[in-house]
């Protein structure tokens, strides 16, 4: 998957310029959208890490989402003390992190004292009072309901080893131009890929870190929370510490996610952040990629990017494609009345969150181990470790 | 706030005329919280499921009232037949929603009962997205929102719901008293069907342990059905009466915003108790008014103020009680 996704922006760029690159367009997300891939599917990792292996589903994780990406923006605009614009993203990234782990310990100490459905109900009270708050807090700017941006007279955000200009990579699909031409291929490759390569970089170590956890004796007591809590507690584990200190791990990364949104998009508003659809994207991707399995988020979010550029209102979306295709007079057919121009502008343009719905619900009833958790149980192991029966079986698991 | 501030505003607070329109104030959208939670708390404690479409649900009734006002009053209809088709407008909402709420049970949630809860959260979240989305079809498709004839569906509404009337010193509009009464009128009808019909003693007795009923012959499945299409029919008769609310009106966000409303109330009335849900709704109205109040009147300059005070409330209410306040500990065994 490291290498699928290392190489993902030649291939995509050497697809499209193919004969059959409109239809390629279509149907793969572009540079663009495999950033938002990587740093939203950190957050559903993050989401994972907590719902997926305690069982505690956190309904009000964005925010620490929120936090993260409001902390960059508010840092860039001198707006928060010690943090100015001159600090670099990394500490900026590590700061977020930090805040949310604060955060995530007060409202964890208070959510704890509850379990079950009243866990995700108080946690979702929590989000929605950050929502409120940062919707009505004048000092994000003068209109908050709208949010803030960093100005044009911030540098670029850079991940990299700060005060070394070398080993820095810049985010932000305004930076550059072009990131220059692969040797043998001659594509370009656009400055949105050499973002994609900064923010996969945070998000590849984020995801080291949290498997080693996961694989570690903690994550064996997260998981026998997840199974049997009373018994947990009565082997001797002090479950209530323990659920805590990975809420609050959870709560860092996707700090960090956060911060990597607003690093990137350079601009942060209440709808994008601290909204409880920020939440229900972590969720459909742990859904659909399986809960319980940390990667699976990434695949998961992947697979809902992908549906949602296929069926966005921009250009490179099938409605627009079907329009291109489709002759005049087949878009004013009529079908029961309605005209087929009409039929996409309703039914398919822009519609993703209907289908994304539809499949929540089938996965919900049908594969409630997801994708990723149900390969593992077709395969009996982790994926990784069956990989020569791998190409095999997985052709064979999607067909199902 | 210094201390003279506090004095000046418990002063101007404490005038009959501030404090009866407080009251009126809190009284109407109490109402209207009962008769949203009360089938969100009804669900959760006969099944232990935690319905996140409940809003949604409101968000489709509001829709749903509003289009057969629109369909079935013509220009000329008077005022009694206004009245007439208003109530049929609440009752064919009633009825398609509980319909709705029934089958949805029957075909998705059945096959969940066995699993975690954790599931039936999710799977009921998956129908917000679904209906949310369908919803906002159905309104571009007609073209309704942005159109003007649909802002005839406000020129539809009963006279007496437009007039403004004087209660206790406090003028108020009709339709704040409208909700005030159908709210009471909620309460006594579901009160009356649990206590006084053998359906609501299978449904108490269901919520007390469905396997004993079960194996006293009574069909709690079917209980179910009847449950969560009732709450849903509830939520769908508020969302009928928001539509034509000022403080609400019809759009599709409105699903999140009265599902959260509708948690809070559950929350601090303890799920699954009915009395609970009653107690909550009346605290959560009053500290809603009392809050708006001060906002309104400039001695609180934050205006997200009002709403966020019921979340504080519900923050405090869990510290210094988990269960809620008329609830048991770990309601349903989740």
């Amino acid at each position: 998957m490291v290498a699928f996704l290392a190489v993902y922006p030649v291939l995509y760029a050497t697809l499209v310029r193919t004969p059959l690159g409109s239809e390629f367009d279509v149907l793969l997300p572009g540079a663009d959208v495999m950033v938002t891939v990587l740093y939203v599917g950190l957050f559903a990792m993050s989401f994972d890490f907590i719902s997926g292996y305690t069982g505690y589903l956190s309904f009000g994780h964005s925010l620490f989402y929120g936090t993260g990406a409001y902390l960059v923006v508010l840092a860039a605009t001198e707006k928060l003390p010690l943090l100015g614009a001159e600090t670099p993203f990394m500490v900026l990234l590590f700061a977020a992190g930090l805040l949310a782990v604060v955060i995530a310990l007060a409202v964890g100490a208070v959510s704890f004292r509850l379990s079950g459905v009243y866990f995700a109900m108080i946690t979702l009270g929590f989000a929605e009072v950050a929502h409120v708050f940062i919707r009505n807090w004048d000092r994000v700017s003068g209109n908050p309901r709208d949010g803030a941006s960093v100005g044009a007279g911030v540098d670029a955000f850079a991940v990299g080893v700060p005060g070394v200009d070398a080993l820095q990579i810049e985010l932000g699909r305004l930076v550059r131009d072009s990131l220059g031409t692969v040797p043998g291929l001659g594509v370009e490759l656009s400055a949105a890929a050499g973002s994609y390569y900064g923010v996969g970089l945070v998000v590849l170590l984020s995801y080291l870190c949290m498997q080693r956890i996961v694989h570690s004796p903690f994550g064996r007591v997260m998981i026998a929370v997840r199974e049997n809590e009373e018994r947990a507690r009565a082997v001797g584990y002090d479950v209530f510490r323990f659920k805590l200190a990975a809420f609050a791990i959870s709560g860092f990364f996707a700090g960090v996610a956060g911060a990597l949104f607003a690093g990137y998009r350079r601009s942060v508003a209440p709808v994008n952040t601290f909204d409880l659809f920020v939440t229900a994207d972590a969720l459909l991707a742990s859904i659909v990629g399986g809960l319980g399995t940390l990667a699976g988020p990434l695949y998961g979010y992947l697979f809902n990017a992908s549906v949602e550029g296929i069926l966005t209102t921009e250009s490179d979306g099938i409605a627009r494609y079907l329009r291109d295709v489709l002759g005049e007079g087949t878009l004013a057919a009529e079908v029961g009345g309605v005209s087929v121009a009409e039929l996409i502008n309703v039914f398919v343009d822009g519609r993703a969150d209907l289908y994304l719905g539809v499949v929540f619900i089938l996965f919900v009833l049908y594969v409630p181990r997801g994708i990723l958790g149900t390969l593992r149980d077709r395969l009996g192991g982790h994926v990784a470790d069956r990989l020569p029966d791998r190409v095999r079986s997985r052709v064979r698991g999607w067909r199902r | 706030m210094t201390g003279v501030a506090i004095v000046d505003v418990l002063v101007d607070l404490l005038d009959p005329t501030t404090l009866a329109g407080i009251f009126l104030g809190a009284f109407s959208k109490s109402a209207l919280y009962v008769m949203i939670a009360s089938g969100l708390s009804l669900i959760f404690g006969l099944m232990g499921v935690l319905n996140f479409a409940h809003g949604s649900l409101t968000m489709f009734g509001a829709y749903l009232g509003g289009a057969i006002m629109v369909a079935l009053v013509s220009g000329g209809a008077g005022g009694p037949t206004r009245l007439a088709l208003f109530f049929v407008a609440i009752a064919a909402t009633f009825a398609v929603l509980t319909i709705l709420g029934g089958a949805v049970e029957m075909t998705l949630i059945r096959p969940l009962y066995d699993r975690a809860p954790l599931f039936q959260i999710l799977l009921t979240f998956g129908i917000v997205l679904v209906l949310d989305e369908l919803v906002r079809i159905a309104v571009e498709l007609n073209g309704l929102q942005p159109r003007t004839d649909w802002q005839a569906a406000f020129g539809t509404a009963p006279d007496f719901l437009a007039e403004w009337y004087t209660v206790a010193g406090v003028t108020t509009r009709g339709l704040y008293l409208f909700e005030g009464l159908l709210g009471v009128a909620a309460v006594a009808a579901i009160w009356a069907f649990l206590t006084r019909t053998r359906y609501g003693l299978y449904i108490r007795a269901g919520s007390e342990d469905p396997e004993m009923t079960r194996a006293l012959g009574v069909d709690v499945r079917r209980a179910f059905t009847v449950v969560f299409g009732v709450g849903a029919g509830l939520a769908g008769v508020a969302g009928v009466v928001l539509m034509w609310d000022p403080r609400f009106g019809a759009s599709v966000p409105l699903g999140v915003e009265t599902l959260l409303v509708a948690f809070v109330v559950v929350i601090i009335g303890g799920l699954g108790s009915f009395r609970g849900t009653v107690a909550a709704a009346g605290i959560v109205g009053l500290t809603d008014a009392v809050a708006t109040w001060l906002f309104v009147n400039d001695h609180v300059a934050f205006a997200g103020l009002p709403e966020m005070v019921s979340f504080l409330v519900l923050v405090g209410v869990l510290i210094v009680r988990p269960q809620g306040l008329f609830g048991v500990a770990e309601v349903g065994g989740h």
